[in-house]
């Protein structure tokens, strides 16, 4: 694999136009990820999922570097249950970039990969990341502008992309007192594909992002995202992940409250079938005083899926009132399911109020002959309980319409 | 309607059930009475399907063999239980629940299913003659309801779907006067020619307003006595004991 890599890498570098600075610091990542590879059970944080072993069990000969021209998106996977703003990726390339909804002297967007916000060291995936990335865009929402449309970010697949890794890169700004809605919302057709995407999100002071990740169809491909939020004062995230479709997934986000009364929410679903297995892992950094945290993580495992929670909340000595708090409820449905809950707390500061709870189960069976009383079969029993399981977490996604797509491809029906 | 010979259930290799013999026509209403652990809820678990007992004895209920029918297949076939301890379900709205319901018996009979708007207006209408606070349908079902309330609601249940035989586990229990008087209310104004009730309750008092045709004592597993309204004024005045 090392010897692809080295001639991916090359042609990578070779096809972007970039500074000495921005070289340098390829070719520094690259020998990062080169000498650690690709993370296994051994390092902590990865003990619930090898990737190293899910990657060379799932896809063999393994390359980096794609020479598919530039495709058209076949229009009908937009959703056109609301108007939105678009950035379309196919295969890992800007296809398509739409905000024609919004006032362009408000919206900056740059292509421009020697102005992406540069991590250090965060971990071997973010590294390969920054020696790789070919694709990347930053969105800035001036001051006190909040977009009259959501932005939907497409990530597309075709048939033609086998066993490649893709790295992507995205950076929002948010400005002060301005606020985005985002959709990252995947439709994999590829298959055996490791996708690594890296998003940073600066939220300036009193802006709002809500944040929406839906990966929803059924595929074979492996992801890794890795998400920084940094949040500056009296600013808000919200984020929620929907999350069933790729064979593997892990989503790694790690938030900096940055400042006073700023706080941040992160919610999901994992909804898994067969062999699937994916895995949420939060740092939430309460870095000032009177900053708020709060996660909500449900979790339904079929068949012989894997689910996996980490979340870790973090309390620095400067950061006192902090209010933090994170709940994992997992319902396994089969015997071969497996759930890993890993709750951390790590306080330095003594007046604080944090809270963890985690819970795994069966269904309710004195609640399905309840409903099966009343005449509904078992298989509606079933879902219905399931689907009310899920809806607490839904409740929690405040915009309406995001919520009301995501309850429709959960079949939520009202 | 209902013919229970020699019934007897077991659950955890213990004997609840020893030999029970009933039979229910169409319109009469009969009560069960009995101290605790005497098999009342037993009963109503078996009559509606529950898993995890072990029957024999025949039940026939509508000329068929009521043990070869699953849960949801008595509820088609008219069987109602009003839940001792009605489940909360979290997350399921109590509207679309009632719905899901309705239209899966009314699939079943072949009848047509009803659309939002026909429903909302029979919920109403039933929410309305049982002074039942419409709001709380559109509350996820049974959740931090009162227990007056998931009382109230079994019985709205009951009368949306309108059932053939329903049976009432301790309905009385847990309700105050006025609440009472309501559901009584609400079963009295479903009893016709054609529907018949089982009321299994400790005390005398639901009797009072709901006026029974047979009473039946349930003592270890075993109807010990039978009679007419007027044997439950006796048991609430010389209790079981007179009669183990």
């Amino acid at each position: 694999m090392i010897e692809q890599l080295k001639i991916d890498f090359d042609k990578i570098v070779g096809s972007l136009e970039l500074s000495n600075v921005s070289l340098k610091f390829r070719k520094k990542n690259f020998n990062q990820f080169v000498e650690n590879g690709f993370p296994n059970k051994r390092i902590e944080d990865w003990k619930f999922s090898d990737l190293n072993q899910i990657i060379s069990s799932n896809i063999e000969n393994l390359h980096f570097y794609s020479d598919l021209e530039l495709s058209k998106p076949d229009e009908t996977i937009f959703i056109d249950k609301f108007i939105h703003n678009k950035i379309v990726f196919i295969n890992g390339i800007i296809s398509n970039i739409d905000f024609s909804q919004e006032d362009e002297t408000k919206v900056l967007l740059t292509r421009d990969l020697n102005q992406s916000e540069n991590f250090k060291e965060v971990n071997p995936l973010v590294s390969l990341n920054n020696a790789l990335t070919a694709s990347y865009i930053r969105v800035t929402v001036k001051e006190n502008y909040s977009l009259n449309k959501p932005l939907i970010i497409y990530n597309i697949t075709t048939k033609d992309l086998k066993s490649t890794a893709l790295n992507l890169k995205t950076d929002i700004v948010l400005e002060k007192n301005s606020s985005l809605k985002v959709i990252n919302l995947f439709d994999d057709n590829s298959e055996n594909n490791f996708m690594n995407i890296v998003q940073n999100f600066n939220i300036g002071q009193d802006a709002i992002l809500q944040n929406y990740k839906i990966d929803h169809k059924k595929n074979s491909n492996i992801k890794y995202f890795y998400n920084n939020i940094n949040l500056e004062k009296n600013s808000i995230s919200e984020n929620f992940i929907f999350s069933t479709g790729s064979k593997f997934i892990k989503n790694e986000i790690n938030c900096n409250l940055k400042d006073e009364y700023s706080s941040a929410f992160i919610n999901g679903i994992l909804n898994l079938t067969n062999s699937q297995h994916h895995e949420i892992k939060t740092n939430i950094n309460h870095l000032a005083e009177n900053t708020k945290s709060y996660q909500l993580i449900k979790s339904v495992l079929n068949d012989n899926a894997k689910g996996i929670y980490q979340g870790k909340i973090y309390v620095d000595s400067k950061a006192q009132k902090t209010n933090g708090y994170q709940l994992s409820k997992a319902l396994l449905l089969n015997e071969n399911t497996e759930f890993n809950g890993k709750p951390e707390l790590e306080i330095y500061a003594d007046d604080v109020k944090c809270s963890h709870g985690a819970t795994s189960g069966n269904l309710d069976e004195d609640a399905i002959f309840y409903l099966m009383s009343r005449g509904l079969s078992h298989q509606q029993s079933k879902e219905l309980l399931i689907n009310g399981f899920l809806m607490d977490a839904v409740e929690k996604i405040t915009d309406e319409e995001i919520k009301d797509l995501i309850k429709n491809m959960i079949g939520i029906t009202e | 309607m209902l013919q229970i010979k020699d019934l007897k259930a077991k659950i955890d290799n213990k004997e609840i059930l020893k030999g029970l013999n009933l039979e229910i026509k169409p319109g009469e209403v009969h009560a069960i009475m009995g101290p605790n652990g005497s098999g009342k809820s037993t009963l109503s678990n078996v009559l509606s399907g529950k898993k995890g007992y072990t029957v024999s004895g025949n039940i026939t209920y509508l000329n068929e063999n009521l043990l070869d029918l699953e849960i949801e297949e008595r509820a088609h076939k008219g069987i109602f239980l009003a839940f001792q301890y009605p489940l909360e379900i979290p997350g399921v709205n109590t509207n679309i629940f009632l719905k899901t319901s309705l239209n899966a018996i009314k699939k079943a009979k072949g009848e047509k299913e009803l659309d939002a708007i026909e429903f909302l207006k029979l919920v109403k209408q039933k929410a309305s003659e049982l002074k039942f606070d419409e709001k709380i349908l559109s509350r996820q079902l049974n959740v931090g309801f009162s227990g007056g309330e998931k009382k109230k609601n079994e019985i709205l249940q009951m009368s949306i779907l309108n059932p053939r035989l329903s049976i009432l586990d301790e309905t009385d229990s847990g309700l105050d006067i006025d609440a009472l008087k309501i559901v009584s209310e609400g079963v009295n104004a479903l009893r016709s020619k054609e529907s018949s009730f089982l009321i299994i309750t400790h005390y005398q008092r639901l009797l009072e307003y709901i006026k029974p045709d047979f009473v039946h004592v349930l003592i270890n597993g075993k109807i010990v006595k039978s009679g007419g309204s007027e044997l439950a004024l006796e048991l609430e005045n010389k209790g079981y004991e007179s009669l183990s």
